[in-house]
Parts: C-alpha cells; sequence; structure tokens
C-alpha cells in the first residue's frame, strides 16, 4: 500500500478535468483513482533550473494538485540552452516567478506554491513538511547534501538526478527501503576537483532527459505503480545513448538514515562541503590580479606574459594576447614559460587558472599571479565586444 | 585487457578518450587495476584513491557487472567478466550538476 493511499479518495473531477487527463483514465494502472492521488499529491521542485523545468512542466501537466518551486535565482542568458520553462523575455526575472507562470499557463488547475528563496537549514525543513515528494534539481553539492538530510529527517522520498557534460545519474533516495544519498557518497569531493556545468559544460537537452526520468519517479510514488529507482541507480550517457543500471545498498553506518545517526539536525552545509557556493571558486589561497589592474599595467607597457590554461575550443571563443597552454598539458610543458617574468594566468572563471598558479608556484614560480573572475570578468568589465560564455 | 570506465572529469584530467584499456599483472584486483590505472595516467593519482591511505576516497564508488563492489577488499578477485575484458570495470563519481 502507497503512503498516498491514505489521501481521500472522494475527490471528484470536472468534466473539464475528466478531458484534460484522459489519457490517464483510460489506462487502468492510472485510472480516476490513480488521478485522484496525483490530485491530491503535493511535489516541491528544488531548482527551477535545466532539471527542475522539465519536471516542474510535466508533473503539472500530470495533474499534481500541488507544485512546490524552490529557487533563489534570476535566469540568465546562458540558462536558456537548457532551462526550457524559461524564455528570452524573462532573462532578468526570478526563476520562480518565470516558471509558476509558465506551470499555471500549462495547466491552471494546479495550486502552485513559489519559494522564492534558497533552500538552507534554516528553512528547509519547514519547506519539505508540506509536500509528499522531494524533486532534487539543484547544482551544487551543498544544496544536495541539505535535500538529502531534509528528506530524510522528515520522512520523504528524494527523486534524484544530477548532470555533467554528456552524463547524468538518477535514482530515488527513501531512507526507509533504500540508500540515501549518503550512503552513496559520503562525503563531497574537495572544491573544485569536479567541475560544475558552469565550468565543464552540459549538453543542453541531458537534464531534460534526466529530467523527465524524475517526473516519472515522482509519478510512480505516488500512484504506487511499477517499481522505482529505490536501491538503483541509473547512470546516462547521451554521447552513446546507453543507460547502465547499478545495485547500491543502505550502509548501516550512514549518519543520516543507518541504524547509529549522528546527524540528527540539519547542519552548515556550505562548511562540510569547504565552499560558500559551488560557483564561487577558492581562489583565495593564490595571489591575484584584477581585471582592470591588469588593464592598467599592459597599456602602460609593462613585460607582463599572459597564460591561458583553458581548452583549445575555448581559447577559439575569445582569448587576450596569451599562451594557450590547457592546465592538463602545463606540468609538461613548464619549460616554455620563463620563471623570471611576471606571468598572470587565466581561465573562464578563475578556477582553473588558480590550479595552474598553485603548480606553478610550487615548482619555483615567483612572479605568478591568478586574473580574479577569469576571462568573463575581463569580457564584463574591460571589453564589452568579447563574448561571455 | 582490463577496460576501465571513469567520470568525465576524470577522463579530461586523464586526457583520455572512452575507456582505459590497462594490462594488469598477475590478480585482477581493484587494487592491481587502479594501480595499473595511475601508473598509466599519473594525473589520476589521489582522485580516485587517497594519496596516502589508498584508501577509496569518499565521493567515488566502484562497480562492475552492475552490482556496487565499493566495500569489498581492495585485495579481492574483480569478476571474471572484468578480467577477460569482457565487462569494463566502473568508476561512478559524485556529480551536482542540474
Amino acid at each position: 500500500m502507497s503512503a498516498f493511499d491514505d489521501h481521500s479518495p472522494a475527490m471528484s473531477f470536472t468534466n473539464e478535468e475528466i478531458l484534460r487527463y484522459s489519457r490517464h483514465l483510460i489506462m487502468p494502472e492510472v485510472a480516476l483513482a490513480g488521478q485522484q492521488k496525483l490530485k491530491a499529491a503535493s511535489v516541491l521542485c528544488v531548482g527551477a533550473g535545466g532539471l527542475g523545468s522539465p519536471t516542474a512542466l510535466y508533473l503539472a501537466a500530470a495533474g499534481i494538485g500541488t507544485l512546490g518551486l524552490v529557487d533563489f535565482d534570476v535566469v540568465d542568458a546562458t540558462n536558456l540552452q537548457r532551462q526550457i520553462i524559461h524564455t528570452t523575455a524573462d532573462v532578468g526575472r526570478s526563476k520562480v516567478k518565470s516558471a509558476a507562470e509558465k506551470v499555471h499557463a500549462l495547466n491552471p488547475l494546479v495550486r502552485v506554491l513559489p519559494f522564492e528563496a534558497a533552500l538552507s537549514s534554516d528553512n528547509a525543513l519547514a519547506i519539505f513538511r508540506d509536500f509528499d515528494v522531494i524533486v532534487d534539481g539543484t547544482d551544487n553539492f551543498a544544496t544536495r547534501y541539505l535535500v538529502n538530510d531534509a528528506c530524510v529527517l522528515t520522512g520523504k522520498p528524494n527523486v534524484y538526478a544530477s548532470v555533467f557534460r554528456f552524463e547524468g545519474q538518477a535514482t530515488v533516495f527513501a531512507a526507509e527501503d533504500g540508500p540515501c544519498y549518503r550512503c552513496l557518497y559520503p562525503e563531497p569531493p574537495p572544491p573544485g576537483m569536479v567541475p560544475s556545468c558552469a565550468e565543464g559544460g552540459v549538453l543542453g537537452v541531458l537534464p531534460g532527459l534526466l529530467g523527465i526520468i524524475q517526473a516519472t519517479e515522482a509519478i510512480k510514488l505516488i500512484l504506487g505503480s511499477g517499481e522505482s529507482l529505490v536501491g538503483r541507480l541509473l547512470l546516462v550517457d547521451a554521447l552513446t545513448m546507453r543507460f547502465r543500471e547499478l545495485k547500491i545498498g543502505k550502509n548501516p553506518e550512514c549518519p543520516v538514515c543507518g541504524e547509529s545517526p549522528t546527524v540528527r539536525e540539519l547542519i552548515d552545509y556550505e562548511q562540510f562541503c569547504g565552499v560558500r557556493g559551488e560557483e564561487s571558486v577558492t581562489t583565495a589561497s593564490v595571489p591575484e590580479i584584477g581585471p582592470e589592474e591588469l588593464k592598467e599595467r599592459l597599456d602602460s607597457g609593462e613585460d607582463i606574459f599572459l597564460l591561458d590554461v583553458r581548452e583549445p575550443h575555448e581559447y577559439q571563443i575569445c582569448h587576450l594576447p596569451a599562451l594557450l597552454i590547457p592546465l592538463g598539458d602545463l606540468p609538461g610543458r613548464v619549460h616554455e614559460l620563463d620563471s623570471a617574468r611576471e606571468i598572470v594566468a587565466y581561465c573562464k572563471v578563475g578556477a582553473r587558472s588558480a590550479k595552474a598558479v598553485e603548480l606553478l608556484h610550487s615548482i619555483g614560480f615567483r612572479r605568478v599571479r591568478n586574473l580574479s573572475g577569469g576571462i568573463n570578468a575581463w569580457a564584463e568589465r574591460i571589453d564589452p565586444t568579447m563574448p561571455r560564455y | 585487457m582490463i577496460r576501465v570506465e571513469l567520470p568525465a572529469h576524470l577522463r579530461t584530467l586523464a586526457r583520455l578518450r572512452g575507456e582505459a584499456a590497462l594490462e594488469v599483472q598477475g590478480a585482477v584486483t581493484q587494487r592491481s587495476v587502479l594501480t595499473a590505472l595511475e601508473a598509466r595516467y599519473p594525473a589520476l593519482r589521489g582522485t580516485i584513491r587517497d594519496h596516502i591511505t589508498q584508501a577509496r576516497r569518499p565521493f567515488v564508488r566502484f562497480f562492475a557487472c552492475g552490482q556496487d563492489l565499493s566495500l569489498d577488499s581492495p585485495d579481492a578477485s574483480l569478476p571474471e567478466a572484468v578480467a577477460s575484458g569482457a565487462e569494463p570495470f566502473l568508476v561512478v563519481g559524485a556529480i551536482a550538476g542540474g
């Protein structure tokens, strides 16, 4: 028996609803009883981005009664390649407002609960309590651990997916029956070790593919039908279009859902993950130069050697008069650099070049600095004709 | 020939396209496969196993033939299908994009 069987089956449908959901109603696996469960259910989409866009749209179309949307961000032009709930006209607008409008336009029968805020340890439990299913469409490790722990503490299923470049992972973490996120990955990678989509890229349709898997799993949980992804990790490779299924198990020693849990309340997840936000790269440990100072010194004719540590396909988009040595090649090509000269290294936003500066310092280069904010900051603040990406 | 599949960011780090194909001497275990992998691609040292302890890092898991081998002994034999090259040894890492 599904937890959703507890909802009152007495809910009736208007003729308009019966027509709208007719393709569900004629399937015995859904029928009126299943559609009633969907109507009585509430789903929270954490993140109205790449994963949240298709998830929210399909859940609304399916007739979920209450749809919560959490996001603190505004729509950016770089979002439009994959975040299909937002349009060009929405750039600069609140993602939650934009998404709520699209959901309402698609299905005005859905009650939308917007939360225009960053999910945090202070608000997560209160927000989660009112929902039956949580869908994790966030984009950083700190919030993923927060969503996991809040789901375990409130006893809610966590419909999970994540994407990077051409690859995605999906599962359902439901601590009563299967593993939670911490059972799978007890600790996050150190900051900077696993690039974000902003740094490494993502195929635009990939979050669509994974988001629809999340919507499917949420609907199945509500209907109590089929086999959920609990205990199974689905790996998706869009380049080869291969789907691989792996068994994953509960960790009895898990600090949140194990036999003797030590995490009984929400913690400081940014501290746990060693970051203050996934995109704010930890570059503070290396000496930096700002775009304005670099411009001034180059204009005054100072001898500064520019080192671009991005990949060749990024160099093609835009570059400064620099030597291109991708970060991965740098250890084998340091002999091309003159340690006596002043060097400024740059990448897209400053993370890879910070590693390059660290590497060069470690082998004796003393006059190396990192261009803070990378070439994107240069394009934004110094040369508006240069494309940002 | 042992086949090893790595997550995208580690393939980038190793400058590797597709799977790694490795010759492994002696018993085919997690330890021998990962040692051969790190010898061939030194940039991977410290990313899958801890530099010092050589223990699997907590944001990485090992799978083969659909099964999670992460908690197995590093010296336990890997499935015959991995040893014969019929199935890859999978290194799966946490990603957070959304």
